[in-house]
């Protein structure tokens, strides 16, 4: 899979596998609990300010909403005769939103952050081992978006 | 002088408590990049490029950083833009 910056201050990753169209359909699989992401936020705040009720539903929202366009932009680039997926300047918070919470989520279930530092990849199971490359690739994925797209706008 | 009466008391109480000025305070974890938090920052907030690397910087070595301070209701509001950043934050009364 190669990623590319765009000439309209973008990004376009270019798929060369069936296994790199699934790699990028596991960040919607892997950012699964929009609605606990919003909750544990929530709990950061004291019960006064009633955030469970007027906030955590706007949050779910909006955190729904990055994986529910990141899922269709690859559908729908893979149905496509480009194969290309695109992302404009105007998609990349977005898609750093989703990319986010699919790596909160990873580390959440298999401390990945933490395997960065320590991490015997041989000795790994299969599950966390196939976790840790997701969080790299993840990672790797948002620091394009942010060096050619997100702080390029600002 | 005469003593306030019991409502008079409630609503100065309510009024000194909404005036206490209340702190932003962002948190540290794990997965956010750095340039993304100061990006955050200068979004939000409107902080120059220095300043938010200096408040990113200090959530990465202190855990914690107070980014903002005023009133509550502006301060709930940046909360809610930074969770919707997905960035820890909570906040606090000053003092």
């Amino acid at each position: 899979m190669k990623v590319l910056p765009t000439m309209e201050g973008g990004l376009c990753i270019l798929p060369e596998s069936e296994a790199d169209w699934e790699e990028l359909e596991l960040i919607c699989s892997d950012a699964v609990r929009p609605s606990h992401l919003a909750e544990s936020l929530a709990d950061l705040m004291d019960e006064q300010s009633e955030w469970d009720e007027y906030v955590v539903p706007d949050l779910e929202e909006n955190f729904q909403s990055q994986t529910r366009f990141v899922n269709a932009a690859i559908e729908n680039a893979r149905k496509s005769q480009e194969a290309v997926v695109f992302i404009s300047p105007a998609q990349a918070e977005k898609w750093y939103g989703a990319l986010n919470q699919a790596r909160l989520s990873l580390h959440a279930r298999y401390d990945v952050e933490e395997m960065n530092e320590t991490a015997h990849l041989d000795e790994m199971e299969p599950e966390p081992r196939s976790a840790y490359f997701r969080n790299r690739f993840y990672l790797l994925l948002q620091s394009m978006l942010l060096e050619f797209v997100l702080n390029r706008e600002g | 002088m005469p003593h306030p009466s019991p409502d008079t008391q409630q609503k100065q109480q309510t009024k000194t408590q909404k005036d206490v000025p209340w702190n932003v305070v962002v948190l540290n974890d794990p997965v956010n990049l750095q340039n993304y938090v100061t990006m955050v920052f200068k979004k939000v907030f409107g902080y120059s490029q220095s300043k938010a690397e200096t408040l990113m910087m200090e959530v990465h070595r202190q855990g914690r950083s107070i980014v903002w301070t005023g009133g509550r209701e502006k301060a709930e509001l940046y909360v809610q833009q930074l969770h919707g950043w997905q960035i820890q934050t909570t906040m606090e009364k000053t003092g």
